[in-house]
């Protein structure tokens, strides 16, 4: 998806634009549109991800068309353009910022990570533990492989990580 | 020597085959290999939700590290290991966010330190072992085989913080693969990242990715890949069939974990380095390697 129709009719939100530019004054202001992290990016060849423009406009306040666009959910995080760019500055973790300000907002994020969510309140960790089948159709798990039991966190853990969400700890 | 270990999320509830396989390994090197007390996701997801959940729980990990009194931290999977590294670099950084996260933890009788090193399987290997005792385990030769090495994303890159490998040009990996007989073929896709992350939300960009390198590496003839990240592994080996179907075309591309291939050179029985597990034809490099 392109963020060109997006950006047809879109205002800066003054703002958001304030507050992103607090949190990320670095990061925004030494970037000077050079595109490296565009042309390493493994995601803009399949998923239009056009990282400098992303950096400009989040500069220029356009937070809203960016946190409810898909667009900020495409990023593969193989870190190239932090490791590119000639001034040092991270659209990888700008981008984390926007998705971080998209779930604050209560914009559509991918569900995925809701899913991450509720599992780690679950048992602690971010993903369901599968059994896992082999060629020959064996279903096997973690005792049947002689892997020792995982254990999961204290209850505190939990509670922390959920008060910390919720923003009472922030 | 006793080494900590923080296994991480994906590694513990489906890629069994590489705790398998380390946990084969590495005492076979002269590693005790010490569970945390608990486990808890690294806060990898939770980046993307809340990067001050994030740092809390990553630096959680180390302050259960912190309680073994070992200073040494393994980290197999790469996600885990760069939430992990870069947590370090931001409390070193940002003495305020370092006092709301120490006050945290300390609720719960935890200390979290600074100077805990975290290790990869691949650098610990190479820097802690090192390639010529890796040579000198080898039993069964692995002469005539050729790979091509995957390095995960996240071990390598940003190098401002303390990373794995060179960020362009990685080599400790192939030359651990070199040092059991075997070579490892440079090739153009070689930093091409797997697509996994995107499997959560754009599963067919992220099998694309996977696939078309697999296919590259199919061209190129080589006898399998090599890689060293549960995230990376699921894609190129569980995934494999979906990948082919995503870019139609056919892929039988053995993948196996570095762990797994020092396992086969040092002779350990392969079950116990959970290679019925791999979804790829691995078998085939059993054949060529014994024949």
């Amino acid at each position: 998806m392109s963020l060109v129709d997006l950006m047809s009719m879109a205002k800066p939100n003054e703002e958001l634009r304030k507050k992103i530019l607090q949190k990320l004054h670095e990061e925004l202001a030494y970037c000077f549109q050079c595109a490296k992290c565009t042309s390493g990016c493994t995601a803009f060849k399949l998923l239009e991800l056009v990282p400098h423009e992303i950096m400009r406009l989040t500069k220029l306040g356009f937070i809203e068309e960016l946190i409810t666009s898909e667009i900020i959910w495409t990023c593969a995080t193989c870190l190239k353009c932090v490791e590119r760019c000639p001034q040092n500055v991270s659209p990888y973790h700008v981008i984390i910022a926007l998705r971080n300000i998209a779930v604050k907002q209560e914009a559509k994020i991918p569900e995925a990570y809701l899913k991450a969510v509720s599992q780690i309140l679950e048992t602690g960790l971010a993903q369901t533990i599968e059994k896992v089948t082999t060629k020959k159709m064996e279903s096997l798990d973690r005792q049947k492989l002689h892997l020792p039991e995982i254990k999961h966190p204290t209850e505190t853990f939990r509670t922390t990580f959920l008060k910390i969400l919720e923003g009472h700890e922030l | 020597m006793k080494l900590p270990v923080f296994w991480g999320c994906r590694i513990l509830t489906s890629q069994y085959a590489y705790e398998m396989s380390i946990r084969q390994v590495l005492p076979r090197l002269g590693v005790e290999l010490v569970d945390l007390r608990e486990m808890h996701c690294c806060g990898d997801y939770i980046k993307s939700i809340n990067m001050f959940a994030a740092t809390y729980m990553a630096a959680r990990i180390l302050a259960l590290a912190n309680e073994t009194s070992i200073k040494n931290l393994l980290v197999p999977c790469s996600r885990c290991h760069f939430a992990l590294s870069e947590t370090q670099h931001i409390l070193e950084e940002n003495r305020n966010l370092k006092d709301k996260v120490d006050a945290l933890l300390k609720k719960e009788k935890l200390n979290y330190s600074s100077d805990i090193k975290i290790w990869h399987i691949i650098d610990f290997i190479h820097d802690v072992i090192g390639v010529e005792c890796i040579r000198q385990k080898v039993k069964r030769s692995l002469k005539g085989l050729k790979f091509a090495s995957h390095v995960g994303c996240q071990t390598i890159r940003p190098s401002s913080i303390k990373r794995v490998d060179n960020p362009e040009t990685p080599r400790k990996l192939d030359e651990l693969i070199k040092a059991l007989g075997a070579e490892s073929l440079e090739y153009p896709e070689k930093l091409d990242c797997c697509g996994a992350a995107l499997m959560s939300s754009h599963q067919e960009a992220a099998l694309t990715l996977a696939g078309s390198k697999l296919k590259a590496l199919q061209e190129l003839g080589v006898d399998g890949l090599i890689d060293s990240c549960p995230a990376c592994h699921t894609i190129f080996d569980t995934k494999q069939e979906s990948a082919a179907t995503t870019i139609g075309g056919k892929l039988a591309m053995p993948v196996l974990y570095y762990t797994q291939l020092l396992g086969i050179a040092m002779q350990i029985n392969v079950e116990k380095l959970g290679l019925h597990l791999n979804q790829s034809p691995v078998e085939k490099i059993l054949e060529i390697s014994s024949s």
